[in-house]
This record gives C-alpha cells, sequence and structure tokens, in this order.
C-alpha cells in the first residue's frame, strides 16, 4: 500500500476525475452567477452527455468527434429547455429558493427515470477516445484517455475565459453576476441571460460527462453523485468563482482518489460527501471565500 | 391576515376543513373491505403518512430544509431489521432501538447542519441521505448490501403478529393517527408556536426570545423520529428491505406527497400519501412511470400551487398575499 509508484498511480487517476468534476462545479457557478440559482438538475446533464453519446456511437454508428459535438448540443438545448420549462415560470413568480432547489431536484429525478424507461438500467461505456498504450513516466503508466482529459479541460476554460473577457453576450452575464437590477437597467436581457447561462452549463455537465466516461461507465443514476461532486468543487473553490470551482474539483479528485486506495473504490461517494460535509461544517466559504 | 373578502360561510369552511378527513377514512374504509392487495397498497400509504409527517413539521411548521429525511427512514427500518433478524429481538424493542439511534444521529448531525442556510443546508442534507444510503450499500456485513435482510418478522408484541392485510391495516390507522394528534397536539404547544413563528421569521421569532437553534434542532429531532417509525414500520410490513427503499426517490415521493396533500396542515400529510399511493392502482400500466409523473406532478404544483394542491381551495385567502411580497 505505501509503495510510491501504487499511490503517483492513484493520484494520477485523481487528477482526471478531479478535472470532470472541476467541469461540473463550473457549471455550477455560470448558473449561479448569472441567476443566484443553484441547478441541482446538473447531474442530469452530466449523465445526458455520456449517454447521448454512446447511443450515437454504439446504436447509430456516428463516429466519436460528430457524436460528442452532436450530445453537447442537444444537452445544451435540454438545459434551455428546462430553464423555460421548470425554471422560468417559478422565476416569474418569485419561488422560494427552496422551491426552486425542490424543482430542479424533481426534474432531476424526471430526466433519470425517463432515461430509465428510455434504454434501460445497464451501465454503459464508451471506448477511450484513442487506442494506444499508455505512456509511462517512470513506472507509472498515464493513459491516453487522461490526457484528453487535460486537454480538453484546458481548452474549455481557455474558450470560457474568452467568452466571458471578450464577447458581448460573456461580458453581459458578467454584468448579471455583479448586479442584476443594475445590469437590467443598462439593457441587457436578463432573463435572456438566464437561459444562456443553462445552456453553456449544460454543455459543460455534457463535456465533462463525455469525457469521464470512458475511464468510467455511464448509467441512467450516475448524476446525482457527479453533481454533488461538482457542488462540492464549487463549495471548496468559493461559490461563484469559476476557477476555484476547477482547483475545487482537482482538489476533490485527489482527496477521492486517495480514499479509493485506502478504503476501497466503493467508499468513493461517501469519501466525497464526507468531504463536502467537512468543508460545509468548518470552511463554508471555501479556500479562495465566496464570491459573493 | 384577515380578509373580508370572505366568501365562503363559515359553516361551509368548516365542512370543507373535514373534507380531507373524510376522503382519507372512504380510502381505509374501501382498504378494510377489500382486502387482500387494496390493503397492502393502502397499508404503504399509510407507512408514507407518517414518514410525511414527519416532513411536515420539519418543512411546513418550521420552514427549514431537508432533503435527508431518508437517511433517519433508513438507520430505523435497517436497526429494527437486523436486531430482529441476526440478533432474535423482539419486534417492538427493535424498532424502539431504531427510533432512538435516528434520533441520536439527528443530534450528532443536526448540531453542526442546522447552522448552515439556503443551498448550503439543502446540499448538506441531501449528503447525508445519499451518504446513508451508500453505507446500506456497501456494509454489506450488516446490510447484505442490494441483496437486502429478508425474512423480518412482522409487526406485534411478544408472542402475538398481526399477520392478516386487515389487522395489519388496523394496527397502521391506529399509529396514522397517533401520529396524526401528536403532530395536532405539537402545533397547539408551546413549542409548535415556536416552530410557526419560526417558519414565518426567523428574526422576528428570535426577537421574540426564541431560542432559534434550539428550535430548529427540536424540529429536526422530532421530524427524524417520524421518518425512522416510518422506516421500521416499512420493513415490518414488508418482510424485507434493500437499500433502494431508502434511495432518493422516498425524498421526491415524501415532497409530492406533502404538497399534493398540503404543506402546514395537519390532515395534508395523510390524505396526499393516500392520493399518491393510490395513483398507480387507478392508472393501469402507471407503475413504470411513477417517479416519473411524481416528478413531473411536483414541478407543476411547485409552479401553480406552491402552498400545496390544498392552498387552492381556500383561493380568496391566498389572494392578498401577493400584495406583502
Amino acid at each position: 500500500m505505501a509503495d510510491p509508484t501504487y499511490i503517483a498511480q492513484v493520484l494520477v487517476s485523481g487528477l482526471g476525475t478531479g478535472c470532470i468534476y472541476g467541469l461540473i462545479g463550473i457549471g455550477f457557478c455560470v448558473i449561479y452567477n448569472a441567476s443566484g440559482i443553484v441547478n441541482f438538475a446538473q447531474g442530469a446533464f452530466v449523465m445526458l452527455g455520456g449517454m447521448l453519446t454512446q447511443l450515437l456511437l454504439m446504436r447509430y454508428g456516428v463516429p466519436l468527434l460528430p457524436a460528442a459535438a452532436v450530445a453537447i448540443v442537444v444537452v445544451a438545448a435540454m438545459g434551455m429547455l428546462l430553464e423555460r420549462l421548470v425554471v422560468r415560470p417559478l422565476w416569474d413568480r418569485n419561488a422560494t429558493m427552496f422551491v426552486m432547489i425542490l424543482a430542479t431536484l424533481a426534474a432531476q429525478i424526471v430526466v433519470e427515470r425517463a432515461t430509465l424507461l428510455a434504454v434501460g438500467d445497464q451501465p454503459r461505456t464508451l471506448p477511450v477516445f484513442t487506442d494506444v498504450p499508455p505512456l509511462m513516466l517512470g513506472r507509472v503508466a498515464i493513459s491516453v484517455q487522461l490526457l484528453w482529459i487535460l486537454g480538453a479541460s484546458a481548452l474549455v476554460i481557455a474558450a470560457l475565459t474568452a467568452f466571458f473577457r471578450y464577447t458581448l453576450a460573456g461580458k453581459a452575464m458578467r454584468a448579471c453576476s455583479i448586479d442584476r437590477e443594475a445590469a437590467a437597467l443598462q439593457g441587457i436581457p436578463v432573463k435572456r441571460m438566464l437561459a444562456l447561462s443553462f445552456a453553456l452549463s449544460a454543455a459543460l455537465g455534457a463535456t465533462a460527462g463525455i469525457l469521464i466516461t470512458p475511464t468510467q461507465y455511464t448509467a441512467f443514476n450516475v448524476g446525482v453523485p457527479f453533481a454533488i461532486s461538482g457542488f462540492i468543487a464549487a463549495i471548496v473553490g468559493g461559490f461563484g468563482r469559476p476557477l476555484g470551482a476547477f482547483l475545487g474539483g482537482l482538489l476533490l479528485g485527489l482527496v477521492q482518489a486517495g480514499a479509493i486506495a485506502a478504503l476501497g473504490s466503493g467508499l468513493k461517494n461517501v469519501a466525497a460527501l464526507s468531504m463536502l460535509l467537512v468543508f460545509l461544517f468548518l470552511r463554508p466559504g471555501g479556500i479562495l471565500g465566496a464570491a459573493k | 391576515m384577515k380578509t373580508l373578502r370572505s366568501t365562503t360561510s363559515p359553516d361551509w369552511r368548516s365542512a370543507l376543513r373535514l373534507l380531507p378527513w373524510g376522503l382519507s377514512a372512504l380510502f381505509v374504509g374501501y382498504g378494510f373491505v377489500a382486502g387482500g392487495y387494496p390493503a397492502t397498497v393502502i397499508g404503504f400509504a399509510l407507512v408514507y403518512a407518517v414518514f410525511v409527517t414527519g416532513l411536515n413539521l420539519f418543512m411546513g411548521y418550521t420552514n427549514q430544509v431537508s432533503f435527508g429525511q431518508n437517511a433517519f427512514a433508513a438507520v430505523g427500518g435497517y436497526m429494527s431489521a437486523v436486531l430482529t433478524t441476526t440478533y432474535q429481538w423482539p419486534v417492538v424493542p427493535a424498532m424502539g432501538a431504531g427510533v432512538a439511534a435516528a434520533v441520536l444521529l439527528a443530534l450528532v448531525i443536526g448540531y453542526p447542519t442546522l447552522r448552515l442556510k439556503g443551498h448550503y443546508l439543502a446540499m448538506g442534507t441531501l449528503a447525508i441521505g445519499l451518504i446513508t444510503y451508500e453505507i446500506a450499500v456497501e456494509w454489506q456485513s450488516v446490510t447484505q448490501g442490494y441483496l437486502g435482510i429478508s425474512g423480518i418478522p412482522p409487526l406485534g408484541v411478544g408472542s402475538y403478529e398481526v399477520t392478516s392485510d386487515r389487522g395489519q391495516l388496523a394496527l397502521l390507522v391506529a399509529i396514522v393517527l397517533a401520529s396524526t394528534f401528536i403532530s395536532a397536539r405539537i402545533r397547539d404547544s408551546r413549542m409548535g408556536r415556536a416552530f410557526l413563528a419560526l417558519g414565518a421569521s426567523e428574526n422576528g421569532a428570535m426577537a421574540l426570545g426564541v431560542d432559534v437553534a434550539r428550535t430548529k434542532l427540536l424540529a429536526f429531532l422530532v421530524s427524524a423520529a417520524f421518518a425512522a417509525l416510518a422506516g421500521c414500520l416499512f420493513v415490518h410490513v414488508v418482510g424485507y428491505v434493500s437499500p433502494e427503499v431508502f434511495g432518493l426517490h422516498m425524498v421526491i415521493l415524501g415532497f409530492t406527497m406533502l404538497y399534493v396533500g398540503g404543506v402546514g396542515s395537519v390532515a395534508g400529510p395523510l390524505v396526499g400519501a393516500l392520493i399518491v399511493s393510490l395513483m398507480p392502482e387507478v392508472f393501469r400500466g402507471f407503475k413504470d412511470y411513477q417517479d416519473l409523473a411524481y416528478g413531473a406532478a411536483l414541478i407543476v404544483i411547485l409552479i401553480y400551487a406552491p402552498r400545496g394542491l390544498a392552498s387552492l381551495f381556500d383561493r380568496a385567502k391566498a389572494r392578498p398575499r401577493s400584495a406583502d411580497l
């Protein structure tokens, strides 16, 4: 157990899942910043991303890259649909935060059950993106899928940063996160920003789901644990800070990998959830402090 | 708040107040007469009614959030199941131990958790429910994982076991009535007034001298006890327990029942549990779509009747509320 190669191996794999949690965590932040809503259906996007890609690939023989692209677009559209059907009506009625949470959680269940009915309860997996033997760094194997995850995460974060910094829509969303009323007075269509944030967040979740599926598996019920991991990442990084969320995700991934090595893989969710409770009780503002 | 625009005459309104009870009596009565399968379905509904009564106390009265009530049902249920099967305990002390264990857990968890607010409280309680579920799956030496524990003895005292459908139903009716009575008594007690004050405004309650932290914890413990009792009843009524019983769908189902019956009312949990449980029986082929439909129904109710379906009855009372926001 104390074998350094083994520990290094575990940490490397933790880095991969950490990136995934980070992406999901950023998804939470995007919606939260635009609207103050915490979307408890975030996990549904992750599950749908992996599931749709798998279906397109296996059932319809679409090559991986187009399949992934189609899945991301479809899930983004579903994010907007969720916003239109569930979130917007509640938002217009000034629903309390609790009602909003309960409604999005119910939406999560609806998506989960619909998926179960549509494709059954069998766990599914995707082939690794490029089927080549792992790189050896000393005696530590680094799978090429991990490189895909790292590369794609870096790309997504760069794209997001550019979006928020240079595009009009991105700037408008940032204005919303600073002060929604002032943003509305400046002529920013706040509701459209809400819809956009759901689309963006759903696309992020789907991307995360597609990247992680080859190394794990996807099934109708993987969403909630992923959502909670993403939420933990967001809290650890200080809620509402996208970059913090990504770092929080990495930290969670490493902690979880350590827990798997020490206690066995069955307890990985318990480890993550316990980390959530520790942070909630001791340092709810996260390491960097919450954005607001 | 008083409204002068009350169009309903007093006796009509009091009759309306009896409606949920009459409806419940009708359903339960049907279960008795029919026996067999209908009695089992009604029995399940009654078990859930106990669970929802606890949820109502914490959420309806105190206006707090817990998405982790399934944790306490699981602790109570599993404790009772393990004690009666592996350790051959009699049913009543085993159930007592199950409820006690859940309340103890609620005390340990509640103290740090209830200091949280908003999203943090919601996610924290959700995490507690999921941790419990995962432990039920993984701790195979005790819970036997997904396989579950079977051969759990039915409800009963000493050598007397309630095995007939109708006997079980009668016992459950008594327990539900007792729970509902306790819930009503709590609402009218000093403690209950503190709950309601807290629910209306935390700062207001504090200004009136309510110990907010203690009151929240107390409400949490009482609701955990109800959840645990429901968990215990479930395992003994069914005779079998597996982790799925206490999954996230239990939480959503509980909330759906509460919202159908009416949040914060005394009869709400019972009516809601009965109506929601009978849905799959009324509509054929509904079973597969059960959780899907409950989730969708809950969303629709949350949008169009945020205080529950029962609130639609007193529209006249609800109208002026928009003015004070």
